[in-house]
């Protein structure tokens, strides 16, 4: 077959131009460290690097609803540790109310450390989280507790605080309501609250005489209510732990997504160097052939 | 013995067109479309009975029977289909390429992740006023991204028109070209350098032709050629000296569709091949990908609202629609400017609830909106993928069609170069074959 002059130049500089093109595309490669430089290159990737890139996205705004969870889950723990050291001071001055030997005046004193206590009670029940809302709040209302024109200490909301969201339908429950905390103590008389049963207390040893029912009445309360706020303390802990868990599960999966998306999507140096060194070496040598062969003319030996 | 003096002068004229012919193809050597020529040489016979006298009547010399040209019609045809079917895959790609751009340039995907996922951040702190102006503003560009690729896509499509409009017209204007070709060829004398000029012509014109559209051609004895847009049944667009024109019309639909006006009668023409099916093939995809935009713009903008619509914002309203839309369903713009406004909390679930959040997530795992902007990107990667393989595919067959037709009809310098020492010597020969006249017809004359 005939090969025209034109077309040989035509075919080499084709060629040449085709070999430029792949060695430049090699070298975006390297430079930019993508393998994938539109999704075009490798669908299936691209779709499952969307999906990874999705994953990554949702994981972040997890962390920083866990990190949210964790600190308040610690904020409720701290402050049940308070709220017991009270309830342990509170019991102390049952234990010294029902001393028989007390005059009604050495009583008064403990009486007025007890409103003390009750006083101490209601803040804690009312601290503020770290988001500015009551950290023992229920689904509704400004504060956890109110303290009504009695005296009373009452619940302000009713209902179980919102649970933070932790991606793929599973949610936590980060605080607890003061109702669970303080309420719902079984005596003898029936359910009362913590606040109640050291308020009536401090009102029996105000009213004077002999105080050792009420003193006895107020023990088995107190020392229930630290067995029920010892019980939130140990649900909180748990719900700790599985927030723990919960973050170490997306440590892992960061980690594996991590991979998957590097082996789709980060260049291979090693191989895509070596390539292009094959790829420039075959333009050289195509330059240099195609010098060769230009000069190659019979017009030249015409003499 | 003049005799031998005409047969020698008959040799220089010959070889001297013969040596033109050669030194023109040497000069266009590098001319596209240009087929290579030689010089037909004949022999002038001696008429019987002129020279009664002899038995034996030699020849008279040689004549120049005409110029051939180097052409193979079926090669030509068949870079005339090669280079059709190339056209289509290479436009198709090249809008194709545009489409992906369009859809992945503004991260619709992106945008769409990060304003579910704020709205998870929200959830965790709902009375905060930080986390809901970042939901907002997550709202802000997933509906800028929606506007912005709509856009890209329109842009595209406004680009197909004036691409289309430019292809139509450089046809057209090909098709007025081949009539004159095909008048002038009408008019001359065959086997001459202006006949080879103008079947030069008509064919690189040809071949352009067959790079917009697919192109049926006849070719009758004088040479001329009938054009058939889109196949043998297609209209005719050049039939001798009288050739119509193309036009390009897109209906409300979105459908483009090209006409052949001639003599009058306006017929469709539907190309298989050539740019103008690529411009087809483009347009649809465009029309498509707008299409499944618009779908999922519209579900988005309306889950959104509904999901608003059911729940109750800081202030324990209904929530007020998040997303308005305007001439086209994604033209989104945030209707909803004050933060306190988000619906984050279900009815009757106090300023802290977030369940209504939970609702928007759920709205998230059901239409899949991001799954389904990926999928809009992949379907159209997909297609370019393979239409990319096809057009490598095919540029190979077109290079080897060209290389099949350039071997005959290509002009290499070193055979041009053997033709022309050849024709040279052959030139020299007869000048000393007239030299040889002279001397032995001067020997008779000397005789005294």
């Amino acid at each position: 077959m005939q090969i025209s002059t034109a077309q040989l130049y035509d075919r080499s500089a084709t060629l040449m131009q085709k070999l430029s093109q792949k060695a430049d595309k090699l070298q975006i490669q390297v430079s930019s460290e993508t393998r994938l430089l539109a999704p075009s290159d490798d669908v299936v990737a691209y779709q499952r690097l969307a999906t990874l890139k999705q994953g990554k996205a949702d994981d972040l705004a997890t962390k920083g609803n866990v990190g949210l969870a964790q600190s308040l889950l610690q904020q409720t723990d701290s402050t049940l540790t308070s709220i017991e050291n009270s309830l342990q001071q509170a019991a102390e001055l049952a234990l010294q109310a029902g001393n028989g030997t007390l005059t009604d005046s050495a009583r008064a004193t403990i009486s007025t450390q007890l409103k003390g206590v009750l006083d101490d009670l209601v803040k804690l029940a009312n601290t503020k989280d770290a988001r500015g809302q009551p950290l023992f709040g229920a689904a509704t209302g400004d504060t956890a507790v109110t303290i009504g024109a009695n005296g009373a200490v009452g619940f302000t909301g009713t209902g179980t605080p919102p649970a933070i969201p932790l991606g793929d339908d599973q949610s936590i429950i980060a605080t607890e309501t003061a109702a669970r905390v303080f309420g719902g103590v079984q005596t003898a008389n029936g359910a009362t609250d913590a606040f109640a049963i050291i308020s009536k207390l401090a009102a029996a040893i105000d009213a004077g005489g002999n105080v050792s029912s009420a003193v006895a009445e107020a023990t088995d309360g107190i020392n229930a209510s630290l067995t029920q706020v010892g019980t939130v303390r140990g649900s909180v802990g748990a719900r700790a732990a599985r927030l723990d868990l919960v973050a170490d599960q997306m440590t892992d999966t960061a980690a594996n997504r991590e991979i998957d998306r590097s082996a789709l999507e980060d260049t291979n140096v090693t191989e895509t160097l070596t390539e292009l060194q094959k790829t420039m070496t075959i333009l050289s040598a195509t330059q240099a052939s195609f010098t060769k062969l230009s000069q190659l003319s019979l017009f030249d030996y015409l003499r | 013995m003049s005799d031998l003096l005409a047969t020698g002068a008959s040799g220089v004229r010959a070889y001297q067109s013969a040596l033109t012919t050669v030194s023109e193809n040497i000069a266009n050597a590098g001319t596209a479309g240009y087929a290579r020529r030689s010089v037909a040489l004949k022999e002038v016979n001696a008429g019987a009975g002129i020279s009664s006298t002899s038995r034996v009547a030699s020849g008279m010399g040689v004549v120049v029977d005409g110029v051939v040209r180097s052409a193979d019609a079926f090669r030509a045809a068949d870079v005339r289909a090669s280079s059709a079917d190339l056209a289509r895959s290479e436009t198709g790609v090249a809008w194709l390429d545009r489409i992906q751009t369009a859809l992945t340039g503004n991260k619709l995907g992106d945008r769409l992740t990060s304003f579910f996922t704020s709205a998870q951040a929200m959830a965790a702190d709902p009375t905060a006023s930080a986390p809901r102006s970042v939901f907002l503003e997550a709202g802000t560009s997933a509906a800028n991204a929606f506007a912005a690729t709509g856009k890209a896509l329109d842009q595209v499509a406004a680009d197909l028109d004036g691409t289309a409009e430019n292809a139509v017209t450089t046809l057209s204007g090909l098709g007025v070209a081949l009539a004159k070709v095909n008048d002038g060829l009408g008019r001359v004398t065959p086997g001459t350098t202006s006949a080879a000029q103008l079947l030069d012509q008509r064919d690189q014109l040809l071949e352009q032709m067959s790079a917009i559209s697919d192109v049926s051609v006849s070719i009758d004895v004088a040479g001329r050629a009938a054009v058939r847009l889109g196949g043998a049944t297609g209209p005719t667009l050049v039939s001798g000296s009288d050739a119509g024109t193309v036009t390009y019309v897109r209906n409300d639909a979105g459908n483009v569709s090209f006409a052949v006006h001639r003599a009058g009668e306006i017929a469709t023409v539907v190309p298989s091949g050539g740019a103008l099916a690529g411009i087809v093939d483009g347009a649809q995809r465009i029309e498509a990908a707008r299409e499944q935009l618009n779908v999922i713009a519209t579900s988005f903008v309306d889950g959104v609202n509904a999901v608003q619509a059911q729940g109750r914002d800081l202030d324990g309203n209904p929530g007020a629609p998040m997303f308005a839309t305007g001439d086209s369903p994604t033209d989104i713009q945030l209707t909803l400017t004050d933060p306190r406004g988000i619906a984050a909390a279900a009815v009757g679930g106090g300023p802290r609830d977030n369940s209504n959040l939970q609702a928007l997530s759920a709205l998230r795992s059901s239409a899949r909106f991001e799954a389904r902007t990926t999928g809009l990107v992949a379907d159209n990667a997909a297609a370019l993928s393979s239409r990319q393989q096809v057009a490598e595919a095919q540029s190979a067959i077109r290079d080897g069609a060209v290389a099949a037709r350039d071997a005959v009809s290509g002009v290499n310098l070193d055979s041009e170069a053997v033709d022309l020492m050849r024709f040279q010597q052959a030139y020299q020969a007869s000048s000393r074959v007239i030299q040889v006249a002279r001397e032995t017809l001067q020997s008779i004359l000397d005789i005294r």
